[in-house]
């Protein structure tokens, strides 16, 4: 009788992951394995079936305007990550050190991660713009050889897309590390404060190595965000000036539809998809093994 | 609860419309002007098409490449507007290679438009003999503007009469202290200022050498060359907030007489009109340089999906018929800023800008394609990119020329 | 909590005494002074006569509220040929974001749920490939998704942009109620099934209610990516259910003339209200929910 209702119970599991499985298996296997296809294939708008090897890649790979955008994307990553880490690290450490006031500041910390760039693009290039923003508000105190153009400029358009997107995002990280934080055996923080050790070492040594899983999941989550950088391009630089602060993404989208060649954009797509992978196995390598240890 | 908020709210109107007797033609039309001058030149279609027995559902969506994306995927996916906006261009040949749209020789015929639309236009809406998208619009996008005043204030006597004047009018403005050339620097505006150096100072051989023919030894050229440099020497005469500007917010510049010039199609005029601006008096407009400089034709079409309601296909012909009206094509352009696209419109209450260019498109040998008449969306693409990088960066003029035709010949 | 209360100093001087502590306190309050100038921007601007723009600083109050530029973004801005603001496109998000929030969010519970207690053949590497669809591009996704959707009549239909939203979210979904159902003591579920309870009435009277936390975090990171969503919108949902954010973006690029700046910022603030106040009022739940282990596994 017993093992009836088991087998109808694992029925009604398999049942129940119906859609998952045509998700998983229609939208995402099928989506990758149609463009890995039309990626080997002549495609322009409309998918043609007829088999051009790599000649596709090739063609990607003399692009100077994907491999900036490959370039520029690594570069962002690097400091976008790195950025988010830091700043969300230590808010949480300062929100946990003067718990009154900083709860009271937590949501002021998480509120840009609820909006999107098709809202705040806007007054960030409002912001950034040499003529109207920060640069034009601090001539006007007085510093009238102050300069912030970034935005305008060949060279740091980039990092205003750090800017603006570390803003967006380090909230995140402080939360996913303030209830790291929390979880913390309560004996190491009196064992410290009996100790007198200097709460930056207590942070930098003690602390910040218990931290691994979420410092963890708060850099895949980062690392998803990266891959998918569009948005924010668009809205406040568009990928210039000039071809300054391009994106793949932005390259994959524009040859999709604009400029007709579906093919040239799905092997943009499988080589993003690729790296991304390629710069994610360790990441989840590292945190299925520490999960079977600590089960 | 959802039939609930339904019936509430907005989409309760969108039910009612869809469950009316369809007695009168219905169509919607997705488009990307969405701008003041711009929306008040649609709705004179939309009008006409109310004057012909027809409903306009009007779905604008900013951008002409969101919008053109949108009008792709809708096609493919079984949800295709009546009408859908494309350039006059090869960017919808592949939709009727699919067999996508239908054809519009019955319209085309009734009106002649054989007689009537300039070459470049019907070699792009006509393939193998049939009719598919009907023009709406002819552009210039080559022009040159200038605030009077901004030239009265830097000295500058007279309207320059060739590119050696041009920089000379424009080291004045530099002198006295404004912009002298007011420029939106993204691609595509990078792209008209090259293709205006291209047309008037390399001429209609090299024009019609570099994107008809996609001659590597023309690109490869001591006058590309010479096109390349004057071309980047422009950029010297950029503000530095040029980067990133809206074309509008350029010809802003020129309407507070802060800057001098602007290179730049001919729709800025909707911009001088809602500011009162006139032509002649606070603003003037160059086509080109020389008595034979060309009229490089850009113009708009819209495209009609293929469905399987007859309803529909009643609609689309009644709105191709409205839209290229002689009456219809007079209003609509004097609010968007284009000239009519036939060629038997009485264009006397049009500006005087308008008339130039209508006076240059009547010497056929002076009409000129613009380049995505004959260069695929992806090699556009691709030059555009180049010359954004070029236009922005210091890069070799032998560099530019071997991407040119690497993009070119690809 | 506890780690809170010991890491206060012992003898509870006054902070204005303690000028280490007053250096932690300026410096925190200085970073969310920089964290809220975009917010403060474009309310500030949202408030101002376009006069009063083009003669202030970024940063200077207005010398008095006007509230003409919030009243012309809801209802009398042009978005191309309708003039009728961006109030339409409110009650379109509406209507996409409650369908997608409850349906992916009971989706990922259900599927979490199954992954985590249930030991199904082939159900691991059917995450894995869920997991792969995490960092997929969605324009990657977009035409294969149309193609698939277009036989079904389901482009630009309320239908299909639900499922559409679903499907791009099922992958985050999944992943972290999942995580958070192995977090919990296998026991409890080897306990029920023993008592009687099936696979439904395990999950719905037991593992759901004990996942409030997590059902507020999921709903919460839905909703917001829901409203937040341009895209997707753009293409899938049709012309009858247009988004908020297309409109916005209609609004914010219609430029004609001198562009609107307060009308503009004040369209901004309508749009990212929703999402804004969802964090306001729900912001507890969301930081104690991510405490409670969803996003830490």
């Amino acid at each position: 009788m017993n093992t009836r209702r088991i087998d109808r119970g694992l029925r009604r599991a398999h049942l129940a992951l119906v859609p998952m499985a045509l998700v998983a298996l229609v939208c995402y296997l099928g989506a990758t394995l149609w463009s890995l296809r039309i990626s080997l294939s002549s495609s322009r708008s409309f998918p043609v079936s007829d088999f051009v090897g790599l000649a596709q890649y090739r063609r990607l790979f003399s692009n100077e305007r994907w491999l900036h955008s490959l370039g520029n994307l690594a570069t962002y990553g690097l400091l976008f990550v790195a950025a988010c880490l830091v700043i969300g690290w230590l808010l949480a450490i300062l929100i946990e050190r003067e718990v009154r006031i900083g709860g009271a500041l937590r949501l002021v910390f998480l509120y840009p991660y609820a909006m999107s760039f098709v809202a705040t693009g806007l007054v960030w290039q409002w912001m950034l713009n040499p003529g109207l923003g920060i640069q034009e508000a601090v001539r006007r105190w007085g510093f009238s050889e102050f300069r912030f153009d970034w935005l305008v400029d060949q060279d740091h358009a980039l990092y205003t897309i750090v800017i603006a997107t570390v803003w967006q995002a380090s909230g995140l990280v402080m939360t996913i590390l303030l209830a790291g934080m929390r979880g913390i055996d309560a004996d190491i923080w009196r064992a410290a404060r009996i100790d007198a050790v200097p709460a930056w070492r207590l942070h930098l040594w003690v602390i910040a190595p218990m931290l691994a899983a979420p410092f963890a999941t708060a850099t895949l989550l980062l690392l998803t965000g990266v891959a998918k950088l569009y948005d924010a391009v668009v809205a406040m630089t568009q990928g210039g000036p000039g071809t300054a602060s391009e994106v793949p993404t932005k390259f994959i989208m524009d040859h999709l539809f604009g400029r007709a060649n579906i093919a040239l954009a799905s092997a943009g797509a499988a080589v993003l998809v690729l790296s991304a992978l390629i710069v994610m196995m360790p990441l989840f390598y590292a945190r299925a093994r520490s999960n079977r240890r600590n089960a | 609860m959802l039939a609930l908020l339904c019936l509430a709210l907005p989409c309760a109107a969108a039910v009612a419309a869809q469950a009316a007797p369809a007695a009168r033609p219905r169509a919607e039309v997705l488009h990307w002007w969405t701008s003041g001058g711009e929306a008040a030149a649609v709705r004179t279609l939309a009008d006409a098409y109310r004057a012909a027995g027809g409903d306009w559902v009007d779905t604008a969506i900013a951008g002409n490449e969101q919008a053109r994306a949108v009008a792709l995927s809708r096609i493919v996916g079984n949800d295709a507007p009546a009408a859908a906006l494309f350039n006059a261009s090869r960017q919808f040949r592949e939709l009727i290679d699919q067999g996508l749209l239908i054809t519009l020789d019955d319209v085309a015929q009734r009106e002649g438009w054989d007689a009537i639309l300039p070459e470049p236009i019907l070699n792009a809406v006509r393939v193998n003999g049939h009719y598919y998208a009907a023009p709406v619009s002819l552009h210039m996008p080559t022009w040159i503007w200038y605030s009077k005043v901004a030239l009265r204030k830097a000295g500058v006597e007279k309207e320059p009469t060739s590119f050696a004047e041009l920089f000379l009018a424009l080291d004045k403005l530099k002198a006295a202290g404004l912009i002298p050339l007011a420029h939106g620097g993204q691609a595509w505006q990078d792209n008209i200022v090259f293709r205006a150096v291209l047309a008037n100072l390399g001429g209609r051989e090299l024009y019609l050498k570099a994107f008809r023919d996609r001659d590597p030894a023309a690109i490869a050229s001591p006058q590309f060359r010479e096109v390349l440099s004057t071309f980047k020497r422009l950029h010297s005469y950029v503000d530095a907030g040029s980067p990133g500007r809206n074309w509008n917010d350029a010809t802003a510049l020129l309407i507070s007489n802060r800057a001098g010039f602007q290179i730049m199609g001919d729709w800025v005029k909707a911009e001088f009109s809602s500011a009162s601006k006139l032509p002649g008096r606070d603003y003037g407009c160059i086509p080109g340089f020389g008595a034979h400089s060309p009229y490089i034709i850009q113009g708009d079409a819209f495209v009609f999906p293929r469905s399987t309601s007859a309803a529909t296909l009643r609609a689309q012909k009644l709105l191709a018929s409205a839209i290229t009206g002689r009456a219809t094509q007079l209003a609509f352009s004097a609010l968007k800023g284009s000239i009519p696209i036939r060629a038997d419109v009485d264009v006397s209450t049009l500006d005087q800008c308008a008339r130039l260019g209508v006076s240059i498109m009547k010497d056929r040998s002076r009409q000129l394609g613009n380049d995505e008449t004959w260069l695929t969306p992806d090699q556009n693409g691709a030059l555009a990119d180049i010359l954004t990088d070029y236009w922005n960066r210091d890069l070799a003029v032998s560099t530019v020329q071997q991407r040119i035709v690497a993009a070119l010949t690809d | 909590m506890s780690a809170q209360q010991l890491m206060r100093p012992s003898a509870p001087r006054r902070w204005y005494a303690d000028p280490a502590r007053l250096a932690l306190l300026a410096l925190l309050v200085s970073a969310a002074l920089c964290f809220l100038l975009p917010l403060y921007v474009m309310s500030l601007t949202s408030f101002k006569s376009m006069e009063e723009i083009r003669n202030t600083s970024l940063f200077a109050l207005p010398p008095q509220l006007s509230f003409a530029a919030w009243q012309a973004a809801w209802s009398s801005a042009c978005t191309g040929v309708a003039c009728e603001g961006i109030s339409a496109g409110f009650w379109n998000s509406v209507l996409i974001v409650i369908p997608s929030t409850l349906i992916a969010v009971g989706l990922g519970a259900l599927n979490g749920y199954a992954l985590a207690f249930w030991r199904l053949r082939g159900a691991g590497s059917l995450f894995a490939v869920l997991m792969i669809g995490a960092f997929l591009p969605i324009q990657v996704m977009m035409l294969p998704l149309v193609r698939l959707l277009a036989p079904l009549h389901l482009v630009g239909t309320l239908t299909g942009i639900i499922i559409v939203h679903v499907i791009f979210s099922m992958p985050v979904m999944t992943l972290i109620f999942r995580n958070y159902y192995a977090a919990l003591p296998r026991e409890l579920f080897l306990a029920a099934r023993l008592d009687g309870a099936g696979f439904l009435y395990a999950f719905l009277r037991l593992m759901l209610p004990m996942s409030l936390p997590m059902l507020a975090v999921a709903a919460i990171m839905q909703a917001t990516g829901v409203w937040n969503d341009y895209l997707l919108g753009l293409v899938f949902a049709g012309r009858e259910h247009l988004p908020m954010t297309v409109q916005l973006n209609n609004l914010v690029n219609t430029t004609t003339g001198t562009r609107e700046y307060n009308v503009d910022m004040a369209a901004t603030l309508l749009t990212a209200l929703v999402p804004l106040l969802i964090y306001a009022l729900a912001g507890r739940w969301f930081v104690r929910g991510i405490a409670a282990g969803s996003l830490k596994a």
